[in-house]
């Protein structure tokens, strides 16, 4: 099977676009980042083999690319995603680029550089079947992301740059340490050849994958980073970056669960406390773009309860990783396109009956508030899949952790506010955003750049409910994860 | 015919035809021919739910894949519920559609509403037909966000006659007026707060039983392994979701302010989706779970007793709230809350008086379902008609406005239960039904039950003479046109002489006939008398509509016992309260650790220090050297003293 091979598009596409004018540059991203799309779009209906790469001697062992399932629906993810808002950057950068008053030509090519080759280590990482080629993925991810916000970002751009790269250095440092103890332990980093993990190595992923996850206390990196970047860059930073900190934990987990299991009921809490905590804060945000910040912290939260719940749980994982992806590059794009089309605006409060002026950006973002709620989307999976890992691990009476009914209300009670909250602050940020009285009743003609692609995501997650592809990619995760977990493949 | 295109066309010919439209928002020219295409998807539903009815066979599942591995499926069935329901749904919908396209001409945002419409139509048709829990929660979640859609559809909240209450009436520190778009995330914030733990119920059940289809799962083996706790934790989770939906006590407040949508929607929302979906839901469960054969399961009494009593509560409070209403639409939502009431409690109260109690429910959700959107079509009449919110209207402009005027003499009197007509005989059976409550729960729920069949007869004569014969001289008369609209109500209140035909004739109902009969035993039937009362209140109104003596009982109750303070006030005010700490105190304060100052200030700290050293002047440097001689000359003093 050659499908996989696609991949090697768009690192292509970071090598040709700046050899190209803005436009050009821009189809050909998306069509390299399309391409790949459709073929793991066939992978996931027909299915395709890993591709083997290298082999080092050990502790590092072979280099290939995974084919399974789980990198199948982060990948699809990453594809969509990086692809529609490279559309979409098209007028937002140029803009950009005429408010920072530099040549439009020439800073297009060094940014489409780093946003290609960012979209790229992204999509290659999760397709990684070696930690330590994972591990340079990531940090190529984050330097470039470092750039972007240097070069093109808001306000004291520089200071959030430096202050990103700091926090993802130290969680990338501390993911390296365990990744090379996992290595000397076994002698390999080869994740199908990984035997355990072992009880020193998950402290240091667990530690730096939660910083970059994040959760709450190290999460102040995040609305700094997200607030201040060029709003293409958070458009990915914000759904696919700091999920993929999710997508380690996952792979780590599959391959040894206990470290999760010991801490189990601790993790919960904290994941939890720090969902909720976070989806207080965003009612008190009064920037868009951070308040966005906030609520993908408590998205990230999901991901976290989802990690603790079992096999189930992590199919909830996967599909929250997805659904927040799109739910979260549409609203960022929103909060971009109010940016590019009412002059910089970012101040909830100035806002107000905006669906006057730009109907289509409106429209938008609720599809994405939709996404974030679970509500029609493919985020009701995730949220279905996550309950039931909740009713799995704590109240079937033939689970080794059961508590019981009454003794597991208080997680109940969390959980569900916790799915709540993402409705309350998405419909409330709505209404102050987009509805009441409009300043100003005048429709204003924007680029289709701003907002066609968006509805091309929420068509993808809208699909993605429905059959025939939740019917091949949900029973393929299932494929992954249970003989990983050591369960038959019955039904349950 | 194929049945799966059947269904196919049923559930996505409302929702495909309403894409052109969305389409070609930015056209004026399409957006006022495009809503005939989609009236027309929703025409499709009717054809397709007739054939469902007229052609499959009953109680037939049909099974589609969906994530087979999980059991989650696209299972399609057709119970008796479901066939009625369904065509009832597709009806209602119709009609209303077509009266829409009067009402709804020349409105800002045409695509918006009709999308929402016809996807609020095709979602609740999915929860009717059903059989798979997560298909119907698809189809629940849909209902959810066009409702949301389209009670904030005048988004602009620039017009009064699309708000919910007085301009200017306080109350303490709240004032009691809503606009749409808040009315929009009011209807949201409540049903998600009941739509959660209703999914996780329904997560539970695919935990715990073997298959998601509710005409499949073994409900006794399922409560009696969770035990009484687990029964009870199950049931409020599912309760919460079908609670909130159809706005029963104290989950209401969310329907009042939902009367700032146009009216079409609702009417459509009160009378065959939302509201009625939740009640719809609980009796197709009660249907399926059989309580009255599971006496025996610990829990589940309770249950149904707590269902029994927040029904009945919800009924009075709807009825005596509607009493004090002027606005029109707002009456009406009051009193749908009320019905609403009592079909849960009927259905809850076939506990003990077994299946004719679900049956009861149902068919008055039929009778209410036609009489109560006849009623909101004629009023969204009345409001273009006479530009005003509030009940306005004397004879002569009844007389000019013929047609809603007997539109709603048929819907009131066919509703409110007076002898013959359509709805004394579901409520005769009601009657039947909570007299057999006697034995165990007592005589309170027939109590409650007659008392809100006479306040909800008062309110609907109520509705009736201060809109067309007694009511003020409306400031504004445009009584001409209008033809699509009296269409539409006309229809609407035509088929409920066809349900009385049908309860007559039908094998089910014939339980209902006896139980209206006007004497047994040779003593005048209690269901005759409370027929009787109901027709005395309906005249009572009808006569004297407003009483001045009680007009501070009627503010309190028209403010609807004040509940708005638990939505507007107490809610919110806790809400903030945690918001401000986190955000306040908990993210600047980590952000002041890490981003902004310990952290950052430790290092700048610590290198201004290491950096004061490196100055460049010699005597700095001989100043550090000897001090450290010093240092190490007093260390090796001091080591050798000792």
């Amino acid at each position: 099977m050659i499908m996989l091979y696609f991949l090697i598009l768009p690192l292509l596409a970071a090598c040709l676009a700046p050899l190209l004018r803005p436009k050009a540059a821009t189809y050909l991203t998306t069509l390299f980042f399309m391409l790949p799309f459709f073929s793991i779009l066939y992978c996931i209906f027909y299915g395709c083999a890993e591709i083997h790469l290298t082999t080092f001697s050990p502790p590092i062992g072979e280099i290939y690319l995974t084919a399974d399932f789980i990198s199948h629906a982060f990948g699809l993810t990453i594809c969509i995603v990086s692809a529609m808002v490279a559309l979409f950057a098209l007028p937002y950068m140029e803009h950009r680029f005429e408010e920072m008053e530099l040549s439009v030509d020439g800073e297009f090519r060094k940014y489409i550089f780093l946003y290609d080759l960012y979209a790229a280590s992204m999509l290659w990482l999760v397709y990684s079947g070696n930690l330590i080629l994972l591990y340079i993925f990531l940090e190529i991810a984050l330097i470039t992301a470092f750039l972007l916000i240097y070069f093109y970002g808001y306000g004291n751009r520089r200071w959030v740059g430096q202050l990103y790269l700091i926090w993802s250095l130290i969680a990338g440092v501390l993911t390296l340490a365990g990744f090379l103890i996992i290595g000397i332990n076994n002698d390999t980093l080869a994740l199908k050849y990984i035997a355990t993990v072992g009880k020193y190595a998950w402290p240091f992923i667990f530690v730096g994958m939660v910083i970059e996850l994040p959760v709450l206390g190290p999460h102040v990196w995040l609305p700094w980073a997200h607030a201040e970047a060029p709003t293409p860059l958070s458009a990915l930073l914000s759904p696919l970056t700091v999920g993929l900190a999710g997508y380690v934990l996952l792979r780590i987990a599959l391959i040894d669960y206990s470290f999760i299991v010991s801490y189990r009921n601790y993790i919960l809490a904290y994941a939890l406390f720090s969902s909720i905590y976070a989806g207080f804060s965003v009612f008190k945000q009064t920037d868009f773009k951070r308040l966005l910040a906030y609520s993908t912290v408590s998205q990230m939260g999901y991901m976290l309860v989802a990690l603790c719940l079992g096999p189930f749980g992590f199919i909830g994982l996967v599909i929250q990783y997805m659904s927040h992806a799109f739910g979260k590059s549409i609203l960022f794009s929103s909060a971009g396109g109010i940016i590019a089309v009412h002059h910089g605006l970012r101040d909830v409060r100035q806002m107000g009956g905006l669906h006057d002026s730009i109907p289509a950006i409106s429209n938008a973002a609720v599809v994405g508030f939709l996404n974030l709620g679970g509500i029609l989307t493919v985020g009701m999976l995730g949220e279905f899949f996550i309950l039931r890992g909740v009713v799995d691990t704590f109240l079937k009476p033939d689970s080794s952790y059961s508590l019981g009914w009454t003794g597991s209300l208080p997680i109940i009670l969390a959980v569900i506010l916790m799915f709540i909250l993402s409705v309350w602050y998405g419909f409330y940020t709505i209404r102050k955003v987009f509805y009441g009285k409009p300043k100003d009743t005048k429709r204003l003609e924007i680029s289709r750049y701003l907002y066609v692609p968006l509805f091309i995501i929420g068509i993808i997650s809208v699909l993605l409910l429905l059959p025939p592809l939740s019917t091949a990619l949900i029973p393929g995760l299932k494929s992954v994860i249970w003989p990983l977990m050591g369960m038959g493949g019955v039904a349950p | 015919m194929n049945e799966w295109l059947v269904f196919l066309l049923l559930f996505l010919a409302p929702v495909v035809s309403s894409i052109p439209i969305v389409l070609a928002y930015k056209s004026k020219e399409w957006t006022e021919k495009l809503p005939y295409l989609s009236v027309f998807g929703i025409f499709v539903s009717v054809v397709m739910s007739l054939y469902v009815f007229f052609v499959l066979p009953e109680n037939q599942q049909y099974t589609y894949a969906w994530i087979p591995e999980f059991g989650i499926n696209i299972v399609l069935i057709t119970d008796y519920l479901s066939r009625y329901m369904g065509v009832i749904t597709a009806v209602i919908a119709f009609f209303i559609a077509v009266y829409g396209l009067d009402y709804m001409k020349g409105d800002y945002r045409p695509s918006w509403y009709w999308f929402f419409f016809n996807l609020f139509t095709a979602s609740m048709l999915v929860v009717v037909y059903s059989d798979n829990l997560f298909l119907l929660f698809v189809g629940w979640e849909g209902l959810g966000a066009a409702s949301w859609g389209l009670i904030g559809h005048w988004f602009r909240d620039d017009d009064n006659i699309t708000y919910v209450g007085k301009e200017g009436r306080k109350v303490g520190p709240l004032e009691l007026s809503w606009p749409p778009s808040f009315g929009g995330w009011r209807a949201i914030s409540t049903i998600r707060f009941g739509d959660v733990p209703m999914f996780l119920a329904v997560a539970a059940i695919w935990v715990l039983s073997p298959t998601l289809n509710i005409s499949e799962i073994e409900w006794g083996t399922l409560f009696e392994t969770i035990g009484a706790a687990g029964t009870i934790i199950l049931f409020l989770c599912l309760l919460m979701g079908l609670f909130t939906k159809s706005a029963q006590v104290p989950f209401s407040e969310w329907l009042m302010t939902a009367m700032t949508g146009p009216t079409t929607v609702s009417a459509l929302l009160h009378s065959a989706t939302m509201v009625a979906a939740g009640a719809f839901v609980f009796i197709k469960l009660t249907w399926y779970i059989e309580p009255w054969t599971l006496h025996g399961v610990h829990g589940l009494e309770y249950i149904y007793l707590l269902v029994l009593f927040i029904g009945l509560l919800s009924g009075l409070y709807g009825a005596l709230a509607g009493s004090g209403m002027l606005e029109r639409k707002v009456l009406l939502a009051a009193s749908t809350m009320s019905s609403i009431g009592l079909m849960f409690a009927s259905a809850a109260a076939s506990f003990w008086a077994g299946h004719l109690a679900v049956l009861v429910a149902f068919w008055y959700m039929a009778v209410h379902a036609f009489a109560k959107a006849s009623l909101f079509l004629v009023s969204g009449h009345l409001i273009h008609a006479t530009h005003s919110r509030f009940l306005s209207g004397g004879l002569e402009f009844g007389k000019k406005m013929m047609t809603p005027f007997i539109v709603t003499i048929v819907a009131t009197t066919f509703l409110v239960g007076i002898p013959p007509l359509t709805a004394y005989w579901v409520k005769s059976a009601m009657d039947e039904v909570m007299e057999h409550l006697f034995h165990e729960v007592g005589f309170l729920p027939l109590i409650l039950l007659v008392l809100t069949s006479v306040v909800y007869s008062g309110i609907m004569a109520k509705f009736l003479t201060l809109n067309f014969i007694k009511g003020e001289k409306p400031h504004h008369e445009h009584t001409e046109g209008g033809g699509l609209m009296k269409l539409g109500y006309a229809l609407m209140v035509s088929v409920l002489f066809l349900l009385l035909y049908l309860i007559f004739t039908s094998e089910e109902t014939h339980e209902f006939v006896a139980a209206g009969a006007l004497v047994k035993h040779g003593t005048i039937t209690l269901s005759f008398t409370v027929g009787i009362l109901a027709f005395l209140a309906y005249i009572f109104a009808l006569y004297k509509p407003q009483i001045s003596a009680l007009t501070k009982l009627g503010t309190f109750f028209s403010d609807r016992m004040y509940l708005p303070f638990v939505n507007d006030y107490i809610m919110p005010k806790i809400g903030f309260f945690v918001s401000h700490l986190v955000q306040d105190y908990g993210n600047r304060g980590i952000d002041g650790l890490f981003n902004t100052m310990v952290v950052p200030g430790l290092f700048g700290g610590i290198s201004r220090g290491i950096r004061s050293i490196q100055t460049g002047y010699l005597s700095r440097y001989v100043n550090i050297v000897l001090g450290l001689v010093m240092f190490i000359l007093i260390i090796a003093v001091v080591g050798a003293w000792l």
